[in-house]
């Protein structure tokens, strides 16, 4: 009771103390942002891999038929939800007069993409549904259609919607073995890059957040994708396959099943030799962003030990402030000794209290980190209001939004921190106190 | 000094060196320029390295349209602009988008296409230092040494090839002239499909020549060069008059880059009121003249944000510093009102008084700014062989090079911000000793100076 009796007399008294605690919680909150701004980074970024491809994606390096059965067999697999083909290709979209676009095409079924992706949840009109596989009708990403407004980073959703039903064409080409058609290389034998075109009505804009998507992405039925760019092809292709797993399944069991479908699949129906079936990649797309994602983590290290050493000199103003109170009470000290305190019990005083402020100094570091990460996007709109200056675009960030998600697993940890490093800073004077000798501070001269 | 105010000289000196607790003061200091220091600089050379880049890959200034179909009557103006005094070259560029299938590999990439004259474009930006092959003799760019008949092409070397841990490509000493198959939507000058109801697009095959290396991510990854009458057919921009992109410009020495650029403007303007009404000059309307900079600027607007971030919250955490000096300055001051007693009472004003522990705190951020900059500077020296050390034995590299488009650690010191670094240090030494200075002025020698309180 004395100890807590003392730490709140300086408190209310030793108003320099107050210093210490907005120090503490200054490097606290700042810690905490930062931590949370990049941690809430990557899960955005992990996260758009799962909402563009899917929990788990098959990738056998070469485009494949009779992709429906395979669908199938992975469905039955209990840990899958749903399977869907898709087909890639890249091409030139244009948009209107002197508006040209390179993009990216995906070949995709509408309706089980929107299983397996957040696809769905992305259209503006909404209906994935509605419109049939086989229909002339594409999606087109909203950052394709027009770039975002540079002062507010916003897109023109009512310009998008108004572009809904108009026809766009479209050019692509793949290398084929057959002769004619309509290819231009002049070159004779071998694989040849063929042209192709294609027009289509947009059904709807995509509007995920991820830039990437946004600003590059045409969807198109894989059907008429595959029969456009591979017209030698008895059925349609695909290039890979995306799965959604169910809730609570064990990702590195479902990929072993996965795997061993599409071993049965490949050799059985596609007659694949084993080196080609081997060489098929199957991940989760959190694993295809591992190594990208290993370097922004490596980025926020630096950056939280940088921030980290720079704390350091909270601790070295606790020292400070400590030393200045046990200098100030050394007669206090002296008759708490007096009284019967040991040295140990007068060191713990200065080392809980050192404790004790980085505590109030974390709660107050936490509460403000909390409160600026959860409105990180407004304060974001306030600096742009204030300033003119936008600090967040996403063609430089690839997300729409700030992720303003707390990262509570460094917060714990940096509040730790921040308390022993209190403790620490109260060691020195705490000993200091401790060695007091009641004989020689309270003699009458 | 006149020497009745060497005192303040002494005493600052002294309570410098005989308060060990003003070593406090000091570290904490050091430690902030230290951080500081070392970070600034090597963001400063990112930026910097990053601008320089943009600079060399654009030129000085810049005259054309985003559209895609843009504009014509290039060629007289460029004429103009060549023999203006201020300017040292001048040379026409196309820009679209193409689609770029390798023959033989299955592979097709959409990327951005530039049709350039290379002899031109090296005299108005760096584009010459950027090739592997022809870096001597960029003219020869698209020239291929087996087949001087066979068109080239010019290709970002991350479209073409992968970095090494060390940022570094793999070039083969005599390249094959591998096929590329490229294709174009030609467009009319009112941006209209040039081929509608045809065969819609162009498609032509070139042969690689050379790769080029700007540094720059986004235009090594995605940009692939074609020789300027090439580029013009393949985007239908030779009927009803050859039109071009851009038209980028280069000043000569000593020419302030915004004074030229306004002189050029002027000089668009003219040439503007004197073609207005002229067949195919509708497109003259959507031409601006830009710098190098307001050119480049989304590009390098995020860059200087990130900077401009990093500084504000180093500011944040420089304000523990001023913490420390007050309760440093408290204390000290606490322990020695007798001396400002005393100092009071053979006539030093309050003035002098503030005075003194003002100076002191001065002194007190110049010897940490000093540490902190030596310490600094030592690091950066070293920053790279660090680094190098640490990836030899533990992987641990500050960037991966095989992801970012960056060679070495930027270490070179800029005295400016060096300079303004020490400055805010000391600065902030004197704001945290403003109030303690102000209180000991204020004490006087009648209460401090009682026999009790000796």
């Amino acid at each position: 009771m004395l100890k807590i009796f003392l730490w709140l007399r300086y408190l209310r008294k030793r108003r320099v103390v107050l210093l210490s605690i907005a120090a503490v919680a200054l490097s606290t909150a700042l810690l905490i942002v930062v931590a949370s701004l990049f941690n809430g980074f990557i899960n955005a970024y992990e996260q758009s891999a799962v909402d563009g491809m899917g929990d788990v994606v098959l990738s056998p390096g070469r485009n494949f038929a009779g992709y429906a059965e395979l669908e199938k067999r992975l469905e039955e697999i209990k840990s899958v939800e749903a399977a869907t083909a898709t087909l890639s290709a890249q091409g030139l979209l244009h948009l209107g007069r002197g508006n040209v676009r390179a993009v990216e095409i995906w070949g995709i079924e509408p309706a089980k993409f929107g299983k397996v992706t957040a696809f769905e949840r992305s259209l503006l009109k909404g209906g994935a549904k509605k419109v049939p596989d086989t229909f002339s009708a594409g999606y087109v990403g909203i950052g394709v259609l027009a770039e975002p407004n540079e002062q507010t980073d916003e897109y023109d959703v009512n310009n998008a919607e108004r572009m809904i039903g108009q026809q766009f064409v479209i050019t692509t080409g793949s290398t084929s073995l057959t002769t004619g058609g309509s290819t231009a290389v002049e070159k004779d034998g071998g694989k040849k890059f063929r042209r192709k075109t294609i027009q289509f009505t947009m059904a709807d804009a995509v509007f995920t957040g991820i830039y990437y998507f946004d600003s590059r992405l045409v969807y198109l039925p894989i059907e008429q994708l595959s029969r456009t760019i591979f017209p030698d092809s008895q059925e349609p292709v695909a290039g890979r396959i995306q799965i959604k797993l169910r809730k609570g399944a064990d990702a590195e069991l479902a990929i072993a099943e996965i795997r061993g479908v599409w071993k049965i699949f490949a050799s059985e129906k596609l007659g694949w030799e084993d080196y080609q079936i081997q060489s098929t990649i199957t991940e989760t797309s959190r694993q295809m962003q591992s190594r990208f994602v290993a370097e922004i983590r490596k980025q926020m290290g630096v950056l939280l030990l940088i921030f980290g050493v720079v704390s350091l000199s909270a601790v070295l103003l606790i020292f400070c402030i400590f030393y200045m109170i046990v200098e100030t009470r050394r007669k206090d000290i002296a008759i708490m000794k007096s009284c019967g305190a040991d040295s140990g019990s007068i060191a713990m005083i200065f080392v809980g209290f050192g404790a004790f402020v980085g505590t109030l100094g974390t709660l107050l570091g936490t509460a403000a980190g909390y409160i600026v990460t959860k409105n990180i996007n407004e304060v974001e709109g306030w600096i742009r209001v204030a300033f003119g200056l936008k600090l967040w675009k996403a063609s430089v960030y690839m997300f729409s939004k700030i992720p303003s998600e707390v990262y509570w697993q460094a917060v714990w940890w940096i509040v730790l921190s921040a308390i022993l490093g209190a403790a620490i800073g109260a060691v020195i004077p705490a000993l200091s106190a401790a060695l007091t000798r009641p004989v020689k501070v309270l003699r009458y001269e | 000094m006149p020497r009745e105010s060497m005192y303040k000289l002494i005493l600052a000196f002294r309570y410098l060196y005989r308060r060990r607790i003003s070593y406090l003061a000091l570290a904490a200091v050091a430690l902030c320029v230290f951080i500081v220091v070392v970070v600034m600089t090597v963001m400063d050379g990112l930026v910097g390295d990053f601008k320089e880049k943009n600079h060399n890959y654009t030129g000085d200034c810049v005259v054309g349209t985003e559209s895609l179909v843009g504009f014509s009557y290039y060629e007289d103006f460029a004429k103009i602009a060549e023999k203006a005094n201020y300017v040292e070259a001048v040379t026409p560029v196309i820009k679209s988008y193409a689609l770029v299938g390798v023959e033989g590999s299955g592979h097709s990439v959409g990327v951005e296409m530039l049709g350039i004259d290379a002899a031109g474009l090296s005299r108005v930006t760096g584009f010459g230092r950027t090739l592997h092959y022809h870096k001597n003799d960029p003219a020869k760019a698209f020239n291929i040494k087996s087949d001087a008949n066979l068109p080239g092409f010019v290709i970002g070397a991350d479209l073409w090839s992968m970095r090494d841990e060390k940022g570094e490509y793999y070039h083969t000493p005599n390249p094959e002239a591998t096929a590329l198959s490229v294709t174009c939507f030609p467009l009319t000058a009112k941006g209209a499909l040039a081929k509608a109801g045809t065969d819609v697009v162009n498609t032509k095959t070139f042969y690689f020549s050379d790769c080029s290396k700007s540094g720059l991510a986004r235009v090594d990854g995605s940009i692939i060069y074609l020789p300027f009458d090439e580029a013009q057919v393949l985007c239908g921009m030779t009927e009803p008059a050859k039109r071009a992109s851009w038209i980028h410009i280069k000043f000569k020495q000593g020419t302030n880059i915004e004074e030229g650029c306004q002189k050029v403007r002027e000089m668009w303007g003219k040439f503007y009121d004197e073609h207005k009404g002229k067949d195919n000059t509708e497109l003259l309307s959507q031409v601006s003249v830009r710098s190098w900079k307001e050119h480049r600027r989304e590009s390098i607007a995020g860059m200087e944000k990130e900077q401009a971030m990093l500084m504000m919250m180093f500011g944040l955490v420089g304000l523990t510093t001023v913490f420390i000096v007050y309760v440093v300055f408290y204390m000290i001051i606490s322990h020695k009102t007798k001396d400002i007693g005393i100092l009071k009472s053979i006539g030093a004003s309050c003035g002098d008084v503030v005075v003194l522990f003002l100076g002191f705190a001065a002194g007190l951020g110049v010897a940490g700014s000093a540490v902190g900059v030596a310490g600094g500077i030592l690091f950066l020296r070293n920053i790279n062989r660090i680094e190098g050390w640490l990836f030899e034995w533990f992987g641990f590299q500050l960037w991966d090079r095989t992801i970012y488009a960056i060679g070495e650690i930027p270490h070179r010191l800029d005295l400016t911000m060096l300079a303004v670094v020490t400055g805010c240090a000391v600065l902030a030494c004197l704001v945290g000793a403003v109030l303690p200075s102000v209180g000991a002025a204020r004490a006087r020698p009648a209460d401090v100076l009682q026999v009790s309180q000796l």
